[in-house]
């Protein structure tokens, strides 16, 4: 008889897990209180990337002259058909997960799911009934929010989080934007696209404070280019809401951002609360995070946490990948999680794409290590393009020559890394990943070059001066 | 081409000196070198420079490149036309191709530079290595 297995939460991690599962020929049950498809469908990656698409085609038409191509009049747009854009692909991606869950008989039960023990959920559903669902195994994934702090008088208006961002009806003529991470940067790009004044208020010395210096580096230096002011090594010590519309933001240098709009991109909390965690037993960690292990088993037999509600590494690919390890244990199998190759992909403008080691932690860790650069301007291709700002950098292990980390900052940086994603996690050395044939004229041989150039050895490197 | 009334530093860029203030740019061959700016990053009004240290960087088809203060002040004003139009430095390196204005701390440090017939002499050996 197949076995039963609950799921909480349909985001990237349930979902995931609950195709896997019924694939194997478990029933399965997932639970969902809000949308399916979670944050990354519905309030993250998706829409973000979409509203990002708009802002990239705004700037290239903006550019187009510089190719040749003649449009008369202005080149603007219009916010209502952009959202509208947004939400088909975030409505067409949902409806397709929701027929993936039919097409393998996953059953969803639309409500909020609290656990009892590892054989029962209770479900209160939209309607307000309760439904109990029985199994044998059951998988947390409830993910996580924006977190909020009682600094910030938060109205879903003036004083927003990303979750307001990617529904906004009209981009503000200027925006404060706390915390120059990922989510921060990405908006930074779109709002600055779209014509709004954007400053960034970050608590850390640099952007992107998570990737190389050098990338972050890049990034700050095309924020400048943008106009994008960034406060970094600052707090913010009060917002204050005035009457004439203007939010004040006071930092701890003393200076003062005033703005239409101020938006939280701080980090995300965790979404274990009223899920039942204390009764079942479910252990959180120090930071409140469901605790698992590598084998995303919580400290309840039977009961496993996948995703950001663990707080392991809060990306959507890991929680899928948390999601199969967690299944093949539900099921009897012996998975464990891997973290040593993650890459990450971030849509500012331009993109980053990382996997790896930086090289600030080569000299923390005491690695001795290569490194290689090699910037797209001296690649033929990103001229044809059009697109010449970036490097690709290669980060090799000094004894054995082995890829450690590979950092790319410039167009379709995000889609390139995964080359160095393969070479790290199959042990290839810098000499292999320079040697292998790249087909030419291609944004990849960028990567090729700062290979070989952990070696000296780029072709497209003018010979350094003595 | 190289103007007489402005000193040389050996990494390309000159100063014209009035009183205390410095006017700094960059040399007729180093824009040459350098090929089509697209970019200069200027630091920001009151930054505190010191000789030989990087004070800005120049981004070109060819190359990002720093660009060393030749002598040590602080940032007076800064040549707000390069933001939309930084060709201008390719265009007229040593007129409207001002990078920023230093009030300098240390006028001594002017005696380090090099006068035009040096500069250009100095170019002869950069051009033959």
């Amino acid at each position: 008889m197949a076995a039963k297995l609950t799921i909480i939460g349909s985001g990237p991690g349930g979902y995931v897990a609950a195709i896997r599962a019924a694939q194997q020929g478990t029933q399965v049950t997932i639970i969902e209180d809000d949308e399916v498809g979670g944050t990354c469908l519905n309030r993250g990656c998706i829409p973000t990337k979409t509203l990002i698409a708009s802002a990239e085609a705004l700037e290239s038409t903006r550019r187009a002259a510089d190719f040749g191509i003649e449009i008369p009049g202005e080149v603007g747009y219009n916010h209502a058909k952009i959202l509208d854009r947004k939400n088909k692909v975030v409505e067409t991606q949902v409806k397709g997960i929701r027929s993936l869950f039919r097409s393998w008989d996953i059953r969803l039960i639309e409500g909020r799911g609290v656990l009892h023990s590892a054989e029962a959920v209770r479900i209160v559903q939209k309607d307000g009934t309760t439904l109990d669902v029985k199994s044998d195994r059951v998988i947390i994934a409830t993910g996580s929010r924006p977190a909020r702090l009682p600094l910030f008088p938060f109205d879903g208006e003036t004083v927003i989080t990303s979750n307001e961002a990617v529904q906004l009806t009209s981009i503000p003529k200027s925006i404060c934007i706390v915390g120059a991470g990922v989510i921060g940067c990405e908006f930074a790009f779109i709002y600055r696209t779209l014509g709004s004044d954007v400053t960034m208020v970050e608590m850390l010395p640099r952007v992107l404070s998570t990737e190389d210096e050098e990338m972050s580096g890049l990034i700050a230096r095309e924020m400048k280019k943008a106009k994008i002011k960034i406060h970094a090594g600052v707090k913010i010590e009060a917002v204050e809401k005035t009457s004439d519309g203007i939010v004040r933001s006071r930092l701890s240098d003393g200076k003062e951002v005033s703005s239409e709009m101020v938006l939280v991109s701080i980090g995300r909390a965790m979404n274990t609360e009223e899920i039942g965690l204390e009764g079942a037993g479910v252990k959180k960690g120090k930071r409140g995070e469901i605790a698992v292990n590598e084998k995303m088993e919580t400290s309840v037999p039977g009961i496993y946490a996948i995703g950001d509600v663990t707080g392991t590494v809060m990306l959507a690919h890991v929680a899928s990948h948390q999601g199969l390890v967690a299944v093949e244990n539900a099921l009897g199998g012996d998975a464990a999680m891997d973290y040593a190759v993650i890459p990450s992909g971030i849509f500012t403008m331009p993109e980053v794409g990382s996997v790896g080691l930086r090289e600030h932690e080569a000299v923390e860790k005491g690695i001795a290590v290569n490194v290689g650069r090699f910037p797209f301007r001296g690649l033929a291709k990103a001229h044809a393009m059009g697109s010449i700002t970036g490097m690709a950098k290669v980060i090799s292990d000094h004894t054995t020559d082995k890829v450690l980390g590979v950092h790319i900052c410039g167009p379709h940086a995000t889609d390139l890394v995964h080359e160095g994603a393969l070479a790290i996690s199959t042990g290839t050395t810098a000499r292999e990943l320079g040697r292998m044939i790249h087909a030419h004229p291609t944004l990849a041989e960028a990567v090729m070059e700062a290979a070989e150039d952990t070696h000296g050895m780029a072709i497209y490197v003018p010979r350094p001066s003595s | 081409m190289n103007p007489d009334d402005i000193k040389y530093h050996r990494d390309h860029s000159w100063v014209r000196v009035e009183g205390k203030k410095a006017t700094i740019g960059i040399t007729d061959y180093a824009q040459q070198q350098l090929g089509d700016i697209v970019y200069v990053d200027l630091p920001e009004v009151e930054t505190e420079a010191d000789a030989d240290s990087e004070l800005s960087e120049i981004e070109s088809t060819k190359a990002t490149s720093p660009i060393l203060s030749p002598v040590s002040g602080v940032v007076g004003e800064v040549n707000e036309d390069l933001a939309d139009s930084p060709e201008i430095i390719n265009e007229d390196p040593y007129g409207n191709g001002w990078l920023m204005v230093l009030d300098m701390s240390d006028p001594s440090e002017l005696n380090d530079l090099m006068s035009k017939s040096e500069y250009e002499a100095y170019l002869k050996e950069v051009e033959e290595k």
